[in-house]
C-alpha cells in the first residue's frame, strides 16, 4: 500500500484517456481533494488543485482531451499542480508574494530566487507548452504581431503571453540570461525586455573546460547583480544561510528527481509524459518547490511501490528510446507509447537543472558550477556524451530528435548529435521537426514514427 | 485595432479576481441566434451542429465573449419522460408532463431514480443534440471563447415533469413529496450536467422558475436553494466556477442566493445598485440589461441605456459580466444586439494593465 495516498487505493498501474479520468476521479474522496493545496500551510479554498484534465481543458487546453496519463493519484495531483500554475501565480501577488520570471538559463536562477522569502521564480520559457496544450495560435500569432514569427522556436509563445498580461501577473523583476543559450531565445528576451523595463540580464558564458574559476567568477558577478536586485526589490538582505537553505532545497527536488528518472527509465513504472513534467519541475518547482517536492514523493512512493510489487506502467520490453530536445507536442510521448515504445533516456535541455549542486562551496558558486552543466552552454559534442552516457545506461535502441522548425539548437545541433550517436552507439535515429499545434500529429510525422519503430523492431528480432 | 485579450483571458482573469481589459459581454444569446443565422429554430433545437453553427456565426458577428448552448429549460424532463412538441418556428413546447400530479410522481419515483444512468449517454432526449453542439463549438472556438452550457436546474426540472399547478400546491400541502420529486431532478441533473463537463463545456444552473416571480424567498430556500446547492457543490468538486441564473424577480432572494456557493450571479429584474450593495463583495455579477427594451427600443437609446448600466455594474467589487437579465428575444433586430455589445465594451472599458493607461 502506498501510504502517501492517505488509504486510496490505486488501480492497477495503466494510461488512461481523458474520460477514464473522469470516471475514476467520481470515486476520488472529498477529502482528497480537500486535502491537497498549494503555497503550503495555506488552505484557502482557491489553492486545492487535485482536478482530473477535463476541469483544465474547459479552460482551454483541449490538447489534454488527446492524450493518456497515468491513473495513480499522485499523477493526478502532478496534473493538478501543472496545469493550475498560471493560476498560482496570480495567487502569489495576491497573496503579496514577488513574482519573478527568470528567462533562458533553465535552472540556476530560480535556486537563487528562491532563497528570497515570499518569492516565486517561473520560466515564462515554459509558456512554449501553451499552444500546443490549447491547439491554439493566439500567443504565437501575438508573439508574430510583435516582431518574432514563424522562423523562431515555439518559446515565442512567451513573448505572446506577457503581452497578454493573462497568463502570469506581469512579474515584480525579470532576469533574462543570454548568452551562450538559445539564440532565439534571447531574440524573445529582448523583446520582453523592451516591452516590459523591468529585466536585468545575466551574461551566461560559453562552457571552456580550462577555464573554470574565471567562468564560475564570472557567473557569481553575474548573480551578484540579480542578488543586489532582489534586495532591493524586497528589503531583505541575503545570508548564505539563506542560500545554503535554497541550495538544500533544490537539491532535494533533483535527488527526488534522479530517483524518478531511474525508476520510470528502467523499470517503467511511469509514463513517458509524466515524466517530461517531473524533469521540467527541476527548473522552478511549478512556481511552489515546498508542494512540488511533496508532488515528488508522493510519485516516487508510487513509483517504488508499483516496482516492488512489480506493477509498471509499460511493458518493459517495450522498444527502448532515447529522447533530445523535449517535445513541443506532448501528444508525441502519449502517442510513441501507444505504438509499443517507452523513453528511457532523455537530454531535454535542462542538464544545468538536474545535476545536484555541490553544497560545500559558497552558494553562488554551486550555483554557477551547476550552470557550467548546462545542456546548451558547452559544445554539441558534450552535449551527445550526455545523451550517450543516458541511453547506454538504459540501453536505448533508437534515439528520437524532436526538433523545433527555426529553433537555432536543433537547426544546428541535431544533425550534428544525430551523426555522433550514430557513430558511437550504432543506433538507428529519428529525427523530425514538430509540426505547429494542432489536434493530431501530422500524418507524415507519424508515419516516420512507425516506420522507425518497425525498423527497431526487426534490429531486435535480428539479435535473437 | 484587435483587443489585448480574448474572451477566454477575459474570463479567466476575472474568475481569479484579476483586472481584465474590459468588463466581459455577454447577452444571453441563445435560440435568438438561429434567425440571425437564417435558420428555423426546429432545426436548431433538434441539431447540435445547426446549433453550434449559429452559435460561431452570432458570436462571429457580434464579437460577444461566450458560446451559449441552450434551447430551453425543458431538456431534462424531456429525458426523464415529459412529451414535448417541436413547432418548426418556437421552441420546444410542453405536450405533457412525466406525472399528471404529484400522487402519480410518488409511485414511479423510485424506479425512474435508479433508472437515470451517472453519466448518461447521447440518447438521454436531447443530450445528444447538447454534446453535438458542445463538440462542434469546443473544437472551433475553445481556446479563444468559454464554451458554456446552460443546465437547467433541478426545481425547474420538476417543474416539467408534473403539472405545474399540483407542484406549486404541493409546496404547501405535500412538501415531503415535493422534496422528493426534487431528489431526483437533482439526480438527473447532475447526471446531465456531467456529460456536459466531459464534453468540454462550463456548465451554468438556470432557474427561471424558481424566481421571486414563482416563489416567495420562503420557498425558494426550502425547495430550491438546496438543490441547486447540492448541484453546484457537484461542480464545484470540479473546480468549476458555477454561473446561477435566475431570471425573473430576484430582488426577494438576492441575498440568499450566494449560499447556493455559486460564485457568479446573472440576475433580471431586480434594480443593479441593490444586487451590488447586497451581494456584491461575495459574487461576481452578471447583468441585467432588460430584455423588452433590447428587443423593442432603439439602438441610440440601449446604447445610453447599457453605458449607464456597465458603469454602475463595473463598480462591483468581485467583477462584473454586461449582460441581458434573461434571453435575448428571438425577435431582436441584429442592430439592436450590435448596439449593445458596441457599448458596453466602450463603456466596460477598464485600465489595462492596470497602472497604464491605454491609447485609443
Amino acid at each position: 500500500m502506498n501510504e502517501l495516498n492517505f488509504g486510496y487505493q490505486d488501480p492497477a498501474p495503466d494510461r488512461i484517456t481523458f474520460e477514464e479520468w473522469d470516471d475514476l476521479f467520481q470515486k476520488i474522496p472529498d477529502q482528497l481533494i480537500e486535502k491537497f493545496h498549494y503555497f503550503p500551510p495555506n488552505t484557502e479554498a482557491w489553492s486545492k488543485y487535485l482536478f482530473p484534465p477535463q476541469v483544465f481543458a474547459i479552460y482551454g487546453a483541449r490538447h489534454l482531451r488527446r492524450l493518456k496519463f497515468d491513473n495513480s493519484l499522485a499523477a493526478l495531483r502532478l496534473w493538478g499542480f501543472v496545469n493550475n500554475e498560471s493560476e498560482r501565480l496570480f495567487r502569489a501577488r495576491q497573496s503579496g508574494r514577488k513574482v519573478i520570471a527568470v528567462m533562458g538559463d533553465l535552472g540556476p536562477l530560480a535556486v537563487l530566487v528562491n532563497a528570497f522569502p515570499g518569492c516565486v521564480p517561473f520560466y515564462p520559457d515554459c509558456w512554449w507548452w501553451t499552444p500546443f496544450a490549447m491547439e491554439s495560435d493566439v500567443l504565437l500569432d501575438t508573439a508574430a504581431r510583435l516582431g518574432i514569427g514563424e522562423a523562431t522556436c515555439y518559446s515565442r509563445a512567451a513573448l505572446g503571453a506577457f503581452a497578454k498580461h493573462s497568463y502570469f501577473p506581469d512579474p515584480d523583476l525579470i532576469f533574462a540570461a543570454t548568452g551562450a543559450s538559445c539564440d532565439d531565445y534571447s531574440g524573445v528576451e529582448s523583446l520582453v525586455a523592451r516591452m516590459t523595463g523591468n529585466c536585468l540580464w545575466i551574461e551566461t558564458p560559453l562552457r571552456l573546460p580550462d577555464d573554470t574559476e574565471a567562468l564560475v567568477n564570472l557567473l557569481v558577478s553575474e548573480y551578484r547583480r540579480a542578488v543586489s536586485a532582489l534586495e532591493d526589490l524586497t528589503r531583505i538582505r541575503l545570508t548564505e544561510s539563506m542560500l545554503a537553505k535554497s541550495v538544500q532545497r533544490a537539491n532535494e527536488v533533483r535527488r527526488l528527481t534522479a530517483r524518478l528518472r531511474r525508476l520510470a527509465y528502467q523499470d517503467a513504472v511511469l509514463p513517458a509524459l509524466e515524466m517530461m513534467l517531473v524533469e521540467f519541475g527541476c527548473l522552478h518547482y511549478y512556481s511552489d518547490i515546498s508542494e512540488w517536492t511533496e508532488i515528488l514523493r508522493h510519485l516516487t512512493a508510487t513509483a517504488e511501490y508499483r516496482r516492488q510489487t512489480s506493477q509498471p506502467v509499460n511493458n518493459p520490453d517495450a522498444l527502448r528510446l532515447a529522447w533530445l530536445t523535449p517535445p513541443a507536442d506532448p501528444l508525441l510521448l502519449t502517442l510513441i507509447e501507444d505504438r509499443g515504445a517507452r523513453v528511457v533516456a532523455t537530454e531535454y535541455v535542462i542538464n544545468q537543472a538536474l545535476t545536484l549542486l555541490d553544497e560545500s562551496v559558497p552558494g553562488l558558486t554551486a550555483i554557477a558550477l551547476s550552470h557550467l552543466n548546462g545542456s546548451l552552454n558547452g559544445t554539441t559534442a558534450e552535449r551527445a556524451a550526455l545523451l550517450i552516457s543516458a541511453a547506454q545506461a538504459h540501453q536505448a535502441e533508437g534515439l528520437v530528435i524532436s526538433g523545433i522548425l527555426g529553433g537555432s539548437h536543433c537547426a544546428m545541433e541535431s544533425r550534428l548529435i544525430a551523426e555522433i550517436v550514430k557513430k558511437k552507439l550504432t543506433m538507428p535515429v529519428l529525427e523530425f521537426d514538430v509540426a505547429p499545434p494542432h489536434p493530431e500529429i501530422d500524418r507524415s510525422t507519424r508515419t516516420r514514427i512507425d516506420a522507425f519503430l518497425e525498423l527497431l523492431r526487426s534490429r531486435r528480432c535480428r539479435k535473437f | 485595432m484587435p483587443e489585448i485579450l480574448n474572451p477566454r483571458e477575459r474570463f479567466s482573469l476575472l474568475v481569479i479576481d484579476e483586472p481584465q481589459d474590459r468588463v466581459p459581454v455577454f447577452p444571453l444569446l441563445t435560440s435568438a441566434a438561429a434567425p440571425l443565422a437564417g435558420v428555423p429554430l426546429r432545426d436548431y433545437y433538434t441539431d447540435g451542429i445547426t446549433m453550434a453553427k449559429c452559435q460561431l456565426r452570432a458570436q462571429e458577428r457580434f464579437q460577444t465573449d461566450f458560446i451559449s448552448i441552450f434551447s430551453e429549460v425543458g431538456i431534462i424532463a424531456e429525458a426523464l419522460g415529459s412529451e414535448y412538441r417541436y413547432p418548426e418556428a418556437d421552441l420546444p413546447v410542453l405536450n405533457q408532463p412525466l406525472w399528471q400530479d404529484l400522487e402519480q410522481a410518488q409511485r414511479s419515483l423510485d424506479r425512474l431514480q435508479t433508472a437515470i444512468p451517472a453519466l448518461p449517454d447521447r440518447n438521454f432526449g436531447r443530450l445528444g443534440v447538447y454534446l453535438d453542439a458542445i463538440n462542434y463549438a469546443y473544437q472551433a472556438i475553445a481556446d479563444r471563447v468559454p464554451v458554456l452550457a446552460y443546465v437547467p436546474a433541478p426545481f425547474t426540472t420538476a417543474q416539467q415533469l408534473v403539472e405545474p399547478e399540483s407542484l406549486l400546491i404541493g409546496l404547501v400541502e405535500n412538501p415531503d413529496a415535493v422534496q422528493r420529486l426534487l431528489t431526483l431532478a437533482t439526480r438527473a441533473v447532475i447526471a446531465f450536467s456531467r456529460a456536459v463537463i466531459r464534453a468540454g463545456a462550463l456548465p451554468i444552473l438556470v432557474d427561471p422558475l424558481a424566481s421571486g416571480s414563482v416563489l416567495s424567498p420562503e420557498h425558494y430556500r426550502q425547495f430550491a436553494l438546496p438543490y441547486e446547492q447540492q448541484v453546484i457543490n457537484f461542480w464545484h468538486r470540479y473546480d468549476l466556477d458555477v454561473v446561477l441564473h435566475i431570471c425573473g424577480a430576484t430582488s426577494g432572494i438576492i441575498g440568499i442566493m450566494p449560499e447556493t456557493g455559486a460564485d457568479l450571479l446573472s440576475i433580471d429584474q431586480i434594480e443593479l445598485d441593490c444586487a451590488l450593495n447586497t451581494v456584491g463583495t461575495r459574487v461576481r455579477l452578471i447583468g441585467n440589461f432588460d430584455t423588452t427594451t433590447l428587443w423593442l427600443a432603439r439602438p441610440g437609446e440601449i446604447e445610453s441605456r447599457v453605458t449607464e448600466m456597465v458603469i454602475k455594474g463595473k463598480t462591483a467589487p468581485r467583477g462584473y459580466v454586461c449582460a441581458t437579465g434573461c434571453e435575448v428575444p428571438i425577435a431582436t433586430p441584429p442592430e439592436n444586439l450590435a448596439a449593445f455589445v458596441r457599448a458596453g465594451k466602450i463603456a466596460g472599458e477598464y485600465e489595462f494593465p492596470p497602472g497604464r493607461k491605454r491609447s485609443r
